[in-house]
């Protein structure tokens, strides 16, 4: 009796040591992200992506951890290398799941570094497709917060020349940041980024 | 007790006993460490990054045979099975990923627009947004160097070569009829509209095996592969209406375009140099419908436009002017499979079809001619690895031509040519390296009109020195059919095809923001048609021993880096070119060439306006022509070309645009050259004429209004 319970007690723990192996993993992904590591950071989540096929987040993550690595590199050279491995990643999720609006959240934003990267080439090809992608991302969830933040924001940062009118934009931002507060991750790795900046959108809407 | 002894060890033993260090270093293929490399177990999350001097070293608990994977963005992923337990110290050598984008290129010759091209000289709304270009393709491409500026012409000319030189393509795919409707001395204009093309590539000399039938130059038109939305655009404009509409589906697209053109509020606006009875007018539409199969896309592209115009122009031989009524009616269809297939095999084919037929009344003589020209293609295109690409295909040219001219008096005769020409090619692309590149390859043609075999050798090779700059080098022979003033008389005479040689070296310099090309090349021709009368008539002798050579420098400089918002480029092109053909008694320059052309375009955007504003210069030295009253031949030389034009889009807003354009706003008296009488005047003397532009100025108001879903959309890039 004592053996069996040791073993079904052995067993436990094996299995619960492999769950949370991914959550050790991803874990220590982000520990690594938050420090600033961006590359090991990517590399981890990549290694995670490459022996968790069922998870679309592993390689979210490395999408994402790319894409807004665009907004703060000044090396040119390097913006197309970023956005290409940021397309790669979510290029393998997007096969598996056409349904998931946070993928076409990604999407879009790595449209968008295009367009930051070089406004004067970009600007035109890349607009309609980011517009795009947050429709569709909004059609699978009218109530993704990212999704409907994103979609303003992108307009607000062509208001300046394209003279659209503001408002509704702004009125977009509140509504996303209503969003962004009863919003439920589905898993403790969800993404939920994004409310800090729209605040600070709200607050330049309200200049 | 003991249980709990068991249960302790047997933990720790999972946890600890199988632990393996694995470690190593990442180098590439020159020995240098490799830092940022992913380095893992597959299937596991064991795995490290490797460190600025290339080290490596992790743990892992795995046991056995493994394959450990090395991946990094400029390199090929490499993959290897290990025993975990001995890897240790090891060096990983990466080879370098050539599909990246520093991988040398091949950029003899070739000049190129669009999102797939990896240098690209012309940005695709450049071809609109260029001031004096008016939507105009070929305009746009008259500010890149290795152009000739032809005012009475307006088709391409290239390094020397006759406009006839060049070959046009949409989708690699001939077009037979490239250029709108025209006749003496009027200019004339791509029939395209630019936005149907998300990418332009144009070969002043030197191209790949796959393009036959051009002397000088081909230029590469690719229709876009999906549409982004569902849209609707309306254009006024003083110059006519447009109405455009394109609706998406799941997994095909269908746009169509509507345009009536008439030019007579803008010939009543501004003062002309010749006597319109009827304005320039056309009506065109043009629909392309795309479907995106699995592994392929299939395009079918068709247009069909009709213009008409009718004029006098005075003409040094007659006391009155002349009248010229033209009528000129063209259809085209292009259909093209683009797909892959097994492993590495990409095919692509098509077929096109041109029908052109012109009425023209010239005086009193009455000309009627049409033209039915056909091409089928087909290549296959085999990635062998990522270092040796081979392809090889054929074409099949098929061209019936016939002409009826009937002066009203005496003369009635028809003439025309049936033409068939079988063409295959093969050609291989080496990377030999990241660095080193080369293309050779080889065409054949079977031409049953002129009844003859030509083989044509071509080949490029590319040399990277250094991170931003680069050298290309290529050769190649071209053959051409005689154009159809000549061989509508294949009847009596038996031509033979035109040849040219190409030698380019080109120079290229690359940096976010700024490009500089400069290119040296020399060109000979051979076998080129000459006759013996004044016109080309049936009853001319005719042979194919003439000759020439063209040869020059090309520079070319753009930069957006200068100032915020502004981006300007510079090309300038000397030529010296000499020929032997047509009529000519002995070598000279043809009246088509400049021996320098200099082209400065700007564009500056301003926030605060909402506009794009640019200005366009364009210079030419003179050009020579033909004096009858001096004896040696085309002796003269017209003054220098000039033309500033100025052009300004303003966003009313986002979906609406107004947009304003004028060409030559200083009003240069421009001449082209002279047309002189037939005959001497009682004192002796050839009285003539000088060749002027039908007006100094053309100017240019549209509206332009998008309606879609996408508020962000609008017709910017039309323009």
């Amino acid at each position: 009796m004592k053996k069996i319970t040791t073993l079904i007690a052995l067993f436990v723990v094996v299995i619960s040591s492999a769950q949370t192996q991914f959550e050790q993993g991803m874990g220590k992904a982000f520990g690594l992200w938050k420090e600033g590591k961006n590359a090991e950071a990517s590399a981890m989540f990549e290694r995670i992506a490459a022996a968790e096929k069922t998870s679309y987040l592993p390689n979210y993550y490395v999408a994402l951890i790319n894409a807004t690595a665009v907004f703060s590199e000044k090396d040119k050279t390097k913006i197309d290398l970023l956005l290409t491995k940021a397309q790669d990643a979510l290029d393998q999720e997007m096969i598996k799941d056409q349904n998931n609006a946070e993928l076409y959240v990604m999407q879009a934003l790595i449209y968008t570094g295009y367009v930051v990267a070089d406004p004067m080439t970009n600007g035109m090809k890349y607009s309609g497709k980011v517009m795009e992608a947050y429709a569709k991302a909004k059609a699978i969830d009218p109530n993704n917060p990212r999704a409907v933040f994103g979609e303003a924001d992108y307009q607000l940062g062509g208001a300046k020349w394209t003279g659209v009118d503001t408002k509704p934009l702004c009125a977009q931002v509140d509504k996303a940041i209503e969003l962004f507060a009863t919003f439920k991750p589905a898993t403790p790795f969800s993404p939920k980024w994004g409310l800090e900046r729209a605040v600070e959108a709200q607050k330049n809407c309200k200049k | 007790m003991k249980t709990r002894i068991t249960f302790i060890l047997l933990l720790t033993s999972i946890f600890t006993f199988a632990q393996s260090t694995i470690s190593g270093k990442v180098v590439d293929q020159k020995g240098k460490p490799v830092a940022g490399a992913n380095i893992y177990i597959d299937g596991t999350y064991d795995g490290a990054t490797s460190s600025e001097t290339g080290d490596f070293s992790f743990q892992t608990t795995e046991t056995g045979n493994k394959f450990i994977v090395v991946s990094f963005l400029l390199f090929e992923t490499f993959k290897q099975e290990i025993d975990v337990a001995n890897y240790k110290d090891q060096t990983i050598k990466l080879r370098e990923n050539v599909n990246t984008l520093d991988a040398v290129v091949i950029t003899a010759g070739t000049l190129e627009s669009g999102d797939k091209a990896r240098v690209s000289v012309l940005k695709p709304l450049d071809i609109v947004t260029t001031a004096g270009s008016a939507g105009n393709i070929i305009a746009a491409l008259q500010t890149l160097p290795g152009t000739q500026n032809v005012g009475e012409d307006g088709r391409l000319f290239v390094r020397g070569g006759e406009a006839s030189e060049t070959q046009t393509f949409v989708d690699g795919i001939r077009v037979a009829q490239p250029y709108g409707a025209t006749t003496n001395n009027l200019p004339t204009r791509s029939r395209f509209s630019p936005f149907l093309f998300s990418g332009i590539a144009f070969s002043t000399g030197g191209y790949s095996a796959e393009y036959g039938e051009a002397l000088s130059s081909v230029l590469l038109l690719n229709t876009n592969d999906e549409e982004d939305h569902e849209k609707t655009d309306i254009s006024f404009m003083t110059v006519g209406l447009g109405l455009g509409n394109t609706q998406k589906f799941k997994k095909s697209s269908l746009s169509v375009n509507m345009m009536y053109v008439n030019l007579a509020p803008y010939q009543a606006v501004i003062p002309q140099n010749v006597d319109w009875n009827n304005p320039y007018q056309s009506l065109g539409g043009e629909t392309v419908y795309r479907y995106n199969f699995t592994n392929g896309i299939f395009k079918l592209y068709a247009s069909f436009d009709s213009e008409k115009f009718d004029l006098n122009q005075k003409n040094i031989n007659f006391e009155n002017p002349i009248r010229t009524d033209m009528n000129n009616n063209n259809f085209y269809l292009n259909s093209s499979y683009k797909g892959t297939f097994g492993t590495g095999w990409q095919l692509t084919s098509g077929i096109s079809y041109g029908y052109s037929k012109n009425k023209i009344t010239y005086n009193i003589t009455d000309v009627d001619n049409n033209e039915n020209a056909a091409q089928l293609k087909l290549k296959l295109q085999k990635k062998v690895s990522n270092y040796f690409k081979l392809s090889f295909g054929t074409d099949y040219f098929i061209t019936k031509f016939n002409e009826n001219v009937n002066d009203n008096v005496s003369i009635d005769v028809a003439n025309g040519y049936d033409s068939n020409i079988f063409a295959a090619y093969t050609e291989a692309d080496i990377l030999f390296s990241k660095k080193l590149a080369m293309k050779v390859g080889l065409r054949y043609s079977n031409n049953s009109l002129l009844n003859e075999n030509n083989i044509a050798p071509r080949a490029s090779l590319a040399y990277k020195v250094s991170k931003s700059s680069q050298f290309s080098f290529a050769y190649g022979d071209f053959s051409q059919t005689p154009v159809v003033d000549y061989i509508k008389y294949s009847k009596y005479h038996q031509f033979e095809s035109e040849k040219a040689r190409h030698y380019i070296l080109n120079y290229q310099f690359t940096k976010p923001g700024q490009t500089f090309r400069a290119e040296a090349y020399y060109k000979e021709y051979d076998n080129l048609v000459q006759y013996d009368t004044k016109n080309i008539e049936y009853n001319s002798v005719f042979n194919n021993n003439g000759s020439g050579y063209a040869k020059g420098i090309d520079l070319f400089w753009r930069d957006s880096n200068l100032y915020k918002n502004l981006e300007y480029w510079i090309s300038y092109s000397y030529i010296d070119s000499e020929r032997q053909y047509k009529n000519f008694p002995n070598m000279a320059t043809p009246s088509f060439v400049a021996n320098h052309s200099l082209s400065v375009v700007t564009k500056y955007f301003i926030t605060d306006w909402k506009s794009q504003i640019g200005f366009t210069n364009s210079f030419s030295s003179g050009r020579p022509y033909n004096d009858p009253n001096q004896t040696q031949f085309m002796n003269g030389k017209t003054k220098s070309y000039n033309s500033l034009s100025f052009n300004w889009a303003y966003l009313l807003t986002t979906q609406k645009i107004l947009y304003f354009s004028v060409s030559n706003i200083l009003g240069t008296q421009n001449i082209f050259g002279y047309d002189y009488a037939k005959l001497p005047d009682p004192n002796g003397v050839y009285q003539r004429q000088a060749v002027v532009p039908t007006a100094d100025r053309f100017f240019f108001v549209g509206f332009f209004w998008t309606i879609s879903q996408n508020k962000n959309e609008n017709q910017l890039k039309n323009l």
